[in-house]
Formats: C-alpha cells, sequence, structure tokens
C-alpha cells in the first residue's frame, strides 16, 4: 500500500499538470484566433493584464529600463504551436500512464476524444476553435506519417502481394465510389427527404471522397492489433495506393460538377488521368529516391547531417508531385522505398538510428495531433444534420465495402497462390477505416451548397470507422483467432534458405520457360548489382553480396547487446553462435579470477594496452558544437576498421595456425594460458574442426580467446563477437598473443 | 513429327502422369510441348546438355545442381515422366488436396515434399545430413568468389550451431524443417502453372 500511494501522487500531480497546460493552450488558443482575425486587439489584450510596470512606465516622462517586460507578440504563433503539440503528446502519455485504457480503447479514439473535449471548451469559452486546415494537413500534418509508413514498408511482402493490392486499391475503390454516389444519388430520389437539390456528380463527388480507406487510421488501429503480416500488408497498402485513384476521381468530378456535363472523352481523359497520375507519382519518387541514394554516398565526411538528407528528398518528392497535382503519396513512398537500401549501405550506425527515430517520433506527433484537431474540428465546424443522408451514408460504407472486398477476393483467388480465407476477407473488410483524408478533401470542396451536409456526413462516417470498428477490432481479432504477427529473431538460416530457394524456382521457372515472379525479381536484382549498387553505394561494400551484409548487420547487433547488458553472464540463452557458445554462464566470482600469468608477460600486456589507448586518444579533435562526441571506442570509423581489423585478424590468425603445429605441444602455451586448468587440445587440421573434443569448458572470456589459437579456425573468429568498446583493445591485444605465442621465447629473449 | 507425339503422348499416358502429380490436363500438354523445345536430340529425353542450353540457367549459381535434380541416380537421360515428376514439387498446394487423405502416399507437392527436394539439394551425398562442407559449398556458390573462407566458414558454422539441435554439427532432415518453420514454404516453393 505504500508504494501505490508515492506513485499515485505522482499520478495526480502529472494530471494536474496536464489540466492547466490544457487551460493555458485553450487561453492562447483563443488568443491566436483573436489575434489572428484582429491584430491590434490582440495585442493589448495579451499586455495589460499582465504587466501594468509598462503601462505605468510609459506614462512618466523617462521610461525607467526596463528590468523585466512582458512581449507576447512577438513569439505568440510558435508559442502557442508549441503548447498544442505539448499538449497533444501529454495527452499521449496519460493515456498509458491509466491503466487499461490502452487495451480497450485505441489511442485514436481517446485523442478524438480529447479533442472533441477541448474543442467544447473553446466553444464554451465563446471562441472560435482553430480547424484542421487543408493546407496545414496536407503539407504539414501527413507526409511525416506517409514517409515513416514508405521508409519500412516491408518490402518482399508488398511486392509479392503486390497484384492483390492494385486491385483492392483500384477496383475496390472504383466500386465504392460509384455504388455509395450512386446509391445516394437514388436515396436523394426517395420523396420527403429534403433531399431533391443533390445531383448525381455532387453524389458521385461525395462517394469519392468518402470511399477511400485512410493510412493514418490503418495505421493507427491496426499498430496495436499486431495482426498477422499479409493482413496488414494488404490493407495498409490499399490505403496507401488508393490515394491515386481518390486524387483522379476527386479532380474529375469537381471539374464536371463546374462544367456541367460529361463526354465520353471526359470519360477517357479521365482513365489517361489515372495513370499519369499515379505512374507519375512513382516516378517523380524514383527520381528523388535516386537522387538522395546518390547524395548519401559522399557523405562519409558529413555524417551529422545525413538524416536531413533522407528527410529532405522525400519531402521535396511529396511537394514536387502536388505541384504537377500528381498522387504525392505514391511519389512518397516511392522515394522511400528506392531510398532505402542504398542509404542503409552507406550512412552510419547512427546515422540510421536518427532517420529511424525522427520519422517514428514525427509520424507519431502528426498522428495525435490528427486525431486532435479532428475532434476539435467536428465540434467547431458548421453542421447540416440530416438523418436519411447520414445514416444511410454509413450503411452504404459499410454494405459496399464488405461487397466489395468479397467479389474482389472471389477473382483475385484464382490468381493467388495462397488464397485468402474467409476470415482474411473479413478482416480486410472490417479494416476499411475512414479519416482525416476524408474530412479535408470535404473541406476542400468549393462554393458546393451542400457542403456543410457532406462534411457531417463525412465526419459521422469516420466517428462510426474510427470508434465502433477501431474499438472492435480487436475483440474480433481475438475471437476469430487471426493469425497475429510472428516475432521472429533475424536468422541466418531462414536468410540463407530463402536466398537458396530464390535461385531455386528461378532456375525451375527458367526450365519450364515461364518467366514468373522469380524470374523478374532475379532480374531486377541482377540490374541492381551490375549498374545501381556500384553508383549509389560508397566503397566496397558496393561489391558487398546480400548476405554478407545481413550477416554482418546480424553479428553487429549481437555485439550491442553484448554491449548493453553488461555481463556476458546474462546472455547464455539468447545468443546463439559460435563465439557466443564460449561465454557460458560461470559463477560470478569466477569469472573475476585473476588469472596466474607470469610477471613479464603482465608488463608486455599493459604496455601494449597503454600504448594504444594513448594512439586512440590522440585522434581527438578540436571540440565543435556540430560534431557528434567522438568516442574512441566507437567513432564512425571505427565500423570500416572494425571489418577490416577483423579480416586482418583472421588473416593473421590462420597464418600462425597454419604454421607448423609441433609448437602448440610446447609448454610455454600453456604458460600464458590464463585459465590453468584447460586443456591444450591439438590442432588438427582436418575439415571438421568441430570435434565434440573441442568444445571448451566454461572459462573466462580471456582464457577461452587465448587458448582457443591451438583449436580449428572457428574458435578464430572470437575477436567479432566481442564488445565493439573493447574491440580494438582485445584486438591488440590479440595480435600481440598472436604474434608472440607461437615464439613467446622470442619475446622473452628480446626483453 | 505427328506419328512420334501421339505415341509420346497417349491419353493413358497423360492419365497416368495426372495421377501421379496432380496436373491438369492443359498444364500436362503445354509442358510436354516445353519438353519437346527442349529435346534437341528429337530422342524422347533429355541430356544435361539440353539443359544448358537454356541461357538463364547458366547464370543460376544453383544451376548445375538443379538440372542434376532431375535425373536419377547415375542416368544420363530424363524422359517425360521423370522431368514431370520433378516439376510436380513445384505445384502450388490445393485448399482441396489437404483435406483429401493421401491417397498412397503424400503427394509429390506437399511441404515436407518440397522441403524434401530443396534438402537433397544441399546433401550431394545423400547422407541425411548437411554437412558443413557442403553447406559451404553452396554458400561460396551463391555469394561469389571475392568474400573470403573465413567470413564464409564462419557464417558456415553460424548455421550449423542455429539450426543443430542434436548436437552432430549438420543439419538433418528434421532441423532444416524446424529451421523453415516460419517461412511459407508452401508461396515460396510454387510456380504459378495456372493461367
Amino acid at each position: 500500500m505504500a508504494e501505490l500511494r508515492p506513485a499515485r501522487c505522482w499520478r495526480t500531480g502529472f494530471f494536474f499538470c496536464l489540466w492547466l497546460l490544457l487551460f493555458l493552450s485553450v487561453a492562447s488558443g483563443s488568443l491566436v484566433v483573436v489575434s489572428g482575425s484582429n491584430e491590434t486587439s490582440g495585442g493589448p489584450a495579451g499586455d495589460t493584464p499582465e504587466d501594468p510596470h509598462h503601462q505605468t512606465n510609459s506614462t512618466t516622462h523617462k521610461k525607467a529600463f526596463p528590468v523585466l517586460s512582458f512581449n507576447y507578440q512577438d513569439v505568440r504563433k510558435p508559442f502557442v504551436i508549441s503548447l498544442w503539440i505539448l499538449l497533444a503528446l501529454l495527452m499521449k502519455l496519460g493515456f498509458h500512464i491509466i491503466p487499461n485504457i490502452s487495451n480497450v480503447v485505441p489511442e485514436s479514439c481517446l485523442l478524438i476524444g480529447v479533442g472533441l473535449l477541448v474543442g467544447g471548451i473553446i466553444k464554451a469559452i465563446g471562441e472560435e476553435a482553430p480547424v484542421l486546415d487543408t493546407k496545414l494537413f496536407f503539407h504539414y500534418l501527413l507526409p511525416p506519417i506517409i514517409l515513416d509508413a514508405g521508409y519500412f514498408l516491408p518490402i518482399q511482402a508488398f511486392m509479392e502481394n503486390m497484384g492483390t493490392i492494385l486491385v483492392f486499391a483500384v477496383v475496390g475503390t472504383l466500386w465504392n465510389v460509384f455504388f455509395i454516389g450512386g446509391m445516394i444519388f437514388a436515396v436523394c430520389q426517395i420523396e420527403g427527404v429534403q433531399l431533391a437539390g443533390v445531383d448525381l456528380l455532387s453524389c458521385l463527388l461525395f462517394g469519392s471522397i468518402v470511399s477511400a480507406v485512410d493510412p493514418v487510421a490503418v495505421l493507427a488501429v491496426f499498430e496495436e492489433i499486431q495482426i498477422n503480416e499479409l493482413l496488414h500488408i494488404l490493407v495498409f497498402g490499399e490505403s496507401l495506393l488508393n490515394d491515386a485513384v481518390t486524387v483522379v476521381l476527386y479532380h474529375l468530378f469537381e471539374e464536371f460538377s463546374h462544367a456541367g456535363t460529361v463526354t465520353v472523352l471526359d470519360g477517357v481523359l479521365g482513365i489517361v488521368c489515372f495513370f499519369v497520375v499515379s505512374l507519375g507519382g512513382v516516378l517523380v519518387g524514383a527520381i528523388y529516391g535516386l537522387l538522395g541514394a546518390f547524395t548519401s554516398r559522399f557523405t562519409t565526411h558529413t555524417r551529422v547531417i545525413e538524416p536531413l538528407f533522407v528527410f529532405l528528398y522525400s519531402y521535396m518528392a511529396y511537394l514536387s508531385a502536388e505541384v504537377f497535382h500528381l498522387s504525392g503519396i505514391m511519389s512518397l513512398i516511392a522515394c522511400g522505398v528506392i531510398m532505402r537500401p542504398y542509404v542503409e549501405a552507406n550512412v552510419s550506425h547512427k546515422s540510421y538510428t536518427t532517420i529511424k527515430y525522427f520519422l517514428k517520433m514525427w509520424s507519431s506527433v502528426s498522428e495525435t495531433l490528427i486525431f486532435i484537431f479532428l475532434g476539435v474540428s467536428t465540434v467547431a465546424g458548421p453542421h447540416a444534420w440530416n438523418w436519411t443522408f447520414v445514416i444511410s451514408t454509413v450503411i452504404l460504407c459499410l454494405v459496399s465495402r464488405v461487397l466489395g472486398v468479397i467479389g474482389l477476393t472471389c477473382i483475385i483467388n484464382k490468381f493467388r497462390i495462397v488464397k485468402l480465407t474467409k476470415k482474411d476477407q473479413f478482416i480486410v473488410a472490417y479494416g476499411g477505416l475512414r479519416g482525416a483524408i476524408a474530412f479535408s478533401l470535404g473541406f476542400l470542396l468549393t462554393d458546393n451548397e451542400r457542403k456543410n451536409m457532406f462534411l457531417t456526413a463525412i465526419i459521422t462516417v469516420i466517428f462510426f470507422t474510427v470508434f465502433v470498428q477501431g474499438m472492435t477490432i480487436r475483440p474480433l481479432v481475438e475471437l476469430l483467432a487471426v493469425k497475429k504477427k510472428k516475432e521472429s529473431k533475424p536468422s541466418i538460416n531462414e536468410e540463407i534458405h530463402t536466398q537458396f530457394l530464390g535461385h531455386l524456382l528461378t532456375g525451375i521457372e527458367d526450365i519450364c520457360g515461364h518467366y514468373g515472379h522469380h524470374h523478374w525479381k532475379d532480374k531486377l536484382n541482377r540490374f541492381n548489382k551490375a549498374y545501381l549498387k556500384k553508383w549509389l553505394i560508397a566503397g566496397e561494400r558496393s561489391t558487398e553480396p546480400q548476405l554478407i551484409s545481413f550477416y554482418n548487420k546480424m553479428e553487429m547487433k549481437q555485439a550491442m547487446m553484448l554491449v548493453e547488458s553488461g555481463s556476458a553472464a546474462k546472455l547464455p540463452s539468447v545468443l546463439s553462435s559460435v563465439s557466443m557458445q564460449n561465454i557460458q554462464q560461470r559463477g560470478s566470482g569466477n569469472r573475476r579470477a585473476i588469472p596466474s600469468i607470469s610477471k613479464s608477460r603482465e608488463q608486455e600486456i599493459r604496455k601494449i594496452l597503454r600504448s594504444n589507448l594513448q594512439k586512440t586518444r590522440q585522434r581527438l579533435r578540436s571540440y565543435s558544437r556540430h560534431d557528434l562526441m567522438i568516442d574512441p571506442f566507437e567513432d564512425n570509423v571505427s565500423e570500416v576498421r572494425f571489418r577490416k581489423q577483423r579480416v586482418e585478424m583472421e588473416r593473421r590468425m590462420s597464418h600462425y595456425l597454419t604454421v607448423p603445429t609441433n609448437r602448440q605441444e610446447s609448454p610455454s602455451v600453456r604458460k600464458v594460458c590464463f585459465e590453468p586448468e584447460h586443456q591444450v587440445f591439438t590442432y588438427d587440421n582436418s575439415e571438421s574442426p568441430r570435434d565434440p573434443r573441442a568444445r571448451p569448458d566454461p572459462g573466462p572470456l580471456d582464457a577461452i580467446s587465448l587458448v582457443s589459437e591451438s583449436q580449428g579456425p572457428n574458435q578464430s573468429r572470437e575477436p567479432r563477437a566481442k564488445v565493439p568498446k573493447e574491440q580494438e583493445e582485445q584486438d591488440q591485444l590479440k595480435l600481440s598473443r598472436c604474434l608472440s605465442d607461437p615464439g613467446p621465447n622470442q619475446e622473452e629473449d628480446l626483453s | 513429327m505427328g506419328s512420334r507425339a501421339s505415341t509420346l503422348l497417349r491419353e493413358e499416358e497423360i492419365e497416368e502422369i495426372k495421377k501421379e502429380t496432380g496436373f491438369s490436363h492443359s498444364q500436362i500438354t503445354r509442358l510436354y510441348s516445353r519438353f519437346t523445345s527442349l529435346d534437341k536430340g528429337e530422342n524422347g529425353t533429355l541430356s544435361r546438355e539440353d539443359f544448358q542450353r537454356i541461357p538463364e540457367l547458366a547464370i543460376n549459381p544453383l544451376g548445375d545442381r538443379i538440372i542434376n535434380a532431375f535425373f536419377p541416380e547415375g542416368e544420363d537421360q530424363v524422359n517425360f515422366r521423370g522431368f514431370m515428376r520433378t516439376l510436380a514439387h513445384f505445384r502450388p498446394i490445393e485448399d482441396n488436396e489437404k483435406s483429401k487423405n493421401a491417397a498412397v502416399s503424400e503427394p509429390l507437392n506437399s511441404r515436407t515434399n518440397k522441403l524434401m527436394f530443396a534438402f537433397q539439394l544441399y546433401d550431394l551425398d545423400r547422407d541425411d545430413k548437411i554437412s558443413r562442407d557442403e553447406l559451404l559449398q553452396v554458400l561460396r556458390m551463391m555469394v561469389g568468389v571475392n568474400i573470403s573462407d573465413e567470413q564464409l566458414g564462419s557464417i558456415a558454422d553460424r548455421t550449423i550451431q542455429e539450426a543443430d539441435t542434436n548436437g552432430d554439427n549438420s543439419i538433418s532432415f528434421n532441423e532444416f524443417i524446424k529451421v523453415l518453420e516460419k517461412v511459407d514454404v508452401e508461396q515460396k516453393m510454387s510456380i504459378r502453372f495456372l493461367h
């Protein structure tokens, strides 16, 4: 009980601060709005209550030097923006502190709820609430989310299911638009619902706005339920690719509704426009992606700004596509997808982490703000409620989605290897959430007398899908026992065998004369290796096969894990590698056993260590605010050196190991062995060095690595898995051991 | 040509192949025309040279092994039946087959048989284990010549270490299956013959 009280104290304190900030933001928000519309009146209104000093001083003949002055006007805009963002993030924080709520209600719902609350408060005060401005949404809030999604898109799964995704995105959306538009028109024709003024084109326009599945909402909900990869990529991919369709149809119908008449030529042009919009968007994205990849090739000396290139090129891709009315979303996705493999090969590990976390951070903030503003706009916006229209819209959206998915799946399943089951279909249909894009597009409608009614209906659909479908999808997933995402560690086996199978299938396809999926993938890989990698990846990594980079990445990750866990004894079961097998559990006492070595040996080691540490310290340059702290053991160059040293090490090791074996039996080896009771194994030159006898007893790190020299080449790979911090130290140590061991007598003679 | 075609692809033969492999009539005829186009010697069987004439196979790292997989032990020629039997491993698994009880033995394109086919491509000496050497050979073929032996060796060791559960320093068939349990083998090892 005693423990709970302080926790509860903290919590209540936190919420108090939250409400205070809420109030503050509302107040300043209203100030912004008032000031925004009326520049002059806002100023004094902000100033006067706060600073009597200033006023009184100005009335005297000479102004005393203002020790403390208040000038809210200058910082008003950034202040309010920051306050809103801060509020949004504190809300997000709050939801995760409250126990249990995030399990039941998805975050998006909670955020909309907060938005509603804030909007309500603002309205109650009597001020005008900030609305989800279309420009703000499309230019600032949406790109980070899409870039985050596109950069981390699982390419394999996406490409394998490309056909299905395209069918759902294009044909499915078209079906939705025409079905909803047509049926709504039919509903409007019914007598007595006061909807006679709505013509077919307006209905179709409305249909095109409300039928597109929204990537933001889908991401927000699907991220939490952790569904299996196939379904995730189907719904998510559809939400991304239907942007092209939405853009074209929206502009098409808007043009038509101004023009009044539709001809066949317009229809054909519309279809052409669709291809131009989607392929053009992808092309623009691809160009910027290649540019970004090419730029990253030259950033070896300016690592700090590497992440910025990624962000800026992608953003430019988005904006450039928007200039030509092409699909900005597809451009952004294409840019991220194309840029990623090359950028990752070129940038430092730190930059990679920075890119990852900045993207996640921005997209998280954007998402939060979007939902809150959605709530606020709902309260603020002018509404025209029409029962029939709204209810029929909601019902029609559901019906058309279900029909569309079922119908399309019947066709698609004829072409798929792994068919979509009924459960899959249900999740795909149920996951078709609408979101803020629909709202913003509706907001963009101009001189349409039914705009308010449309907006109300759109908001209702959004609320329905996000709240009802968003909240119930998790229990439904549990109920239907839909497969969840599999947590899997990167496995070198899977990588090797998957590549193996890829080659195998390509070969079989060639034998059958069938130019299928594998054939084209293989061609693309060959093209990539022959041309693109040479141009876009710096240095020696351009010729590195995929398997090797995968393996290196894995080893690096393990080494990092080793650093983070702090001591080798903590991770016996987690890691499974040749080198790790030697670092097994041992009583804590023994790990620190002082090795019994000769005095002169110890001196030698100390000297070597000292000289090497001094060397690294000399590399520290003068301090500059823009330099990342250069850590002697972890600077950016260390990765390349790491690799080079490893290769160097192995060469030396194998050289010394293949040198005549008689030296191994000499007692001199035993002398340098830190663990006295360790057995010395004769060097076995045969091809299977992993003799069961060769498995060493658990011992201190040093002992194993030292005596391992007398064992097969498998043990020589030890250095690689070592902690990077101690890497250089160890390497030097091992190098010195290598140099000195085979002839320790020499050393002693010299000294 | 016409008379030979009719003797080589009689209806009964098509039926037999259908029963054995599960291919449909149209697929069998299509693959037969491919077979004859590869068969330059026009003697109803394919030799290794016939396969090697396919240009893409020459640049495939596993080209030779795949070709060898078609030829039964010690023989140099493969007839149409053998050709189809090997290709049957790559037929997509259909849902209705999953529920059907295996008539005599498992159909050729079951998951286990697919994996067995792949396993045998690794395991050249047919001792039911993938030894370190065999693994190294495959790795060397896939990775090219620029990578040092030691690095490849370490990858091979790590691979075996990850998969090996009974400590014999090689990968048995069961361990192979276990390692690939998360991989969607049905999709990865199937070719869409359906048009």
